[in-house]
């Protein structure tokens, strides 16, 4: 695979590069920051681009390089480390998008099995989260066992899971032939019962309904 | 706006201080053992077929590597959570309810009030909600008056003493609503830088 890197700090660069050329990686691009990174990728094509978040241009560099690559190359990956795992950089990072795209911890991918299985998926389409914080944004809170998404009618069900292949409300109406009103209902029903109330944006509460399913179908929610 | 004089001041550099003694964690330490984590990466793709030995021992030390990183992050956290620089109070309280599995609601839209104010709030706050993690305590944060206003309601009163270990560094004040009853609203008002 082609892979492009920036990274401000000048030690973990270097293992990262050492650690993608040993998983048999092509690295094409490596630079300090974000705006050579988008210069040099102008020309240069890749499959993958690694980002750092807290890197020039300060102060979350990472994610203003991250929309201008999305910009200029929709096809392109985009993989965020960071040594930090939070819920606030992960709904800025689905802000970019909610395909080809990853967020992992910067110490997680420290073997060739785990930073090139992360690669392949996100090259094909998918999206990576660190497991750790996938788990923190849909736990429920103390003393509530049941799993949620078992709460939800069949047809909620269908909505949920057609929301997690990442369609619209009225990509969901036409597949289901219902109608838009009808389909949002079911969404406003489905974060109710996932416990997602509204005090979160709408966006946010999609990724967090479809975070759930996600979870709950890997059979550990 | 300034802070109250001379001991306002004092208070301000030394949450200025905390801040970046996180930064120095970060691109120190944290940064340093990321990078070996990847080195050892590199050491066990290398590792010779078929030395189960060598390969589970370099597993340990990636493992061990991981455990001093996530203590690092605690300690940061404890010390001046980087969210709360980069992102405000919102985010920064938000993160730690949804880390700690708790119920809190936090309201504090886009809210920013410097370093020391915001340092003095969140950890008032964090103090608070550690008390009863379950509690559905309301947090409510604004600016009025050259002031960061937050209001804990559904709080228990006694918790007025570590509010007030926060505020009164910075020349705050704290008020509550009726010290008797068994829940209550806390309201404290830290200077703003």
């Amino acid at each position: 695979m082609r892979v492009a890197v920036a990274e401000d700090g000048a030690l973990f660069r270097q293992g990262l590069v050492m650690l993608l050329e040993a998983a048999g990686h092509e690295v094409v691009a490596v630079e300090s920051g974000g705006d050579p990174l988008v210069a040099v990728l102008g020309t240069v094509p890749a499959d993958v681009a690694l980002l750092d978040i807290r890197m020039p241009p300060e102060p979350d560099g990472g994610l203003v390089t991250a929309e201008r690559l999305r910009a200029a190359h929709p096809d392109m990956g985009l993989l965020f480390l960071s040594h930090y795992a939070e819920s606030h950089y992960l709904m800025r990072i689905l802000e970019i998008g909610t395909d080809r795209i990853g967020y992992r911890l910067k110490e997680k991918v420290g073997s060739v099995e785990v930073l090139s299985d992360t690669l392949a998926r996100i090259a094909d389409g998918e999206i990576v989260i660190e497991p750790e914080l996938a788990k923190r944004l849909v736990e429920r809170p103390r003393g509530e066992k049941r799993d949620p998404v078992s709460t939800l009618s069949e047809r909620e069900r269908d909505v949920l899971k057609l929301m997690a292949e990442g369609r619209s409300n009225n990509g969901i109406a036409s597949t289901l032939y219902v109608s838009g009103k009808a389909v949002e209902k079911h969404v406003a029903n489905i974060f109710d019962k996932l416990g997602l109330h509204a005090d979160t944006s709408a966006h946010h509460r999609r990724v967090l309904a479809v975070l759930t399913y996600l979870r709950s179908q890997r059979g550990d929610a | 706006m300034t802070l109250g004089g001379e001991h306002g001041r004092r208070a301000e550099e030394r949450w200025r201080r905390r801040r970046g003694l996180e930064r120095r964690l970060h691109d120190g330490p944290a940064l340093r053992l990321s990078a070996l984590s990847l080195r050892l990466g590199v050491l066990r793709a290398d590792a010779p077929d078929g030395n189960e030995a060598w390969r589970q021992g370099l597993d340990e030390f990636a493992d061990e590597l991981a455990a001093a990183l996530q203590e690092l992050r605690d300690v940061a956290a404890a010390i001046y959570p980087p969210l709360l620089d980069e992102a405000g109070l919102g985010p920064a309280l938000r993160e730690l309810v949804a880390a700690s599995g708790g119920r809190a609601r936090v309201d504090a839209d886009g809210v920013r009030a410097g370093t020391a104010a915001e340092g003095a709030a969140y950890f008032a706050t964090a103090a608070c909600l550690a008390a009863d993690r379950d509690a559905p305590v309301d947090v409510r944060v604004r600016v009025a008056d050259g002031h960061l206003v937050l209001t804990l309601s559904g709080v228990d009163p006694a918790l007025h003493g570590v509010v007030l270990d926060e505020a009164v560094p910075l020349g705050g004040s704290v008020g509550v609503t009726d010290a008797s009853a068994e829940k209550t609203e806390i309201t404290a008002r830290f200077p703003c830088a």
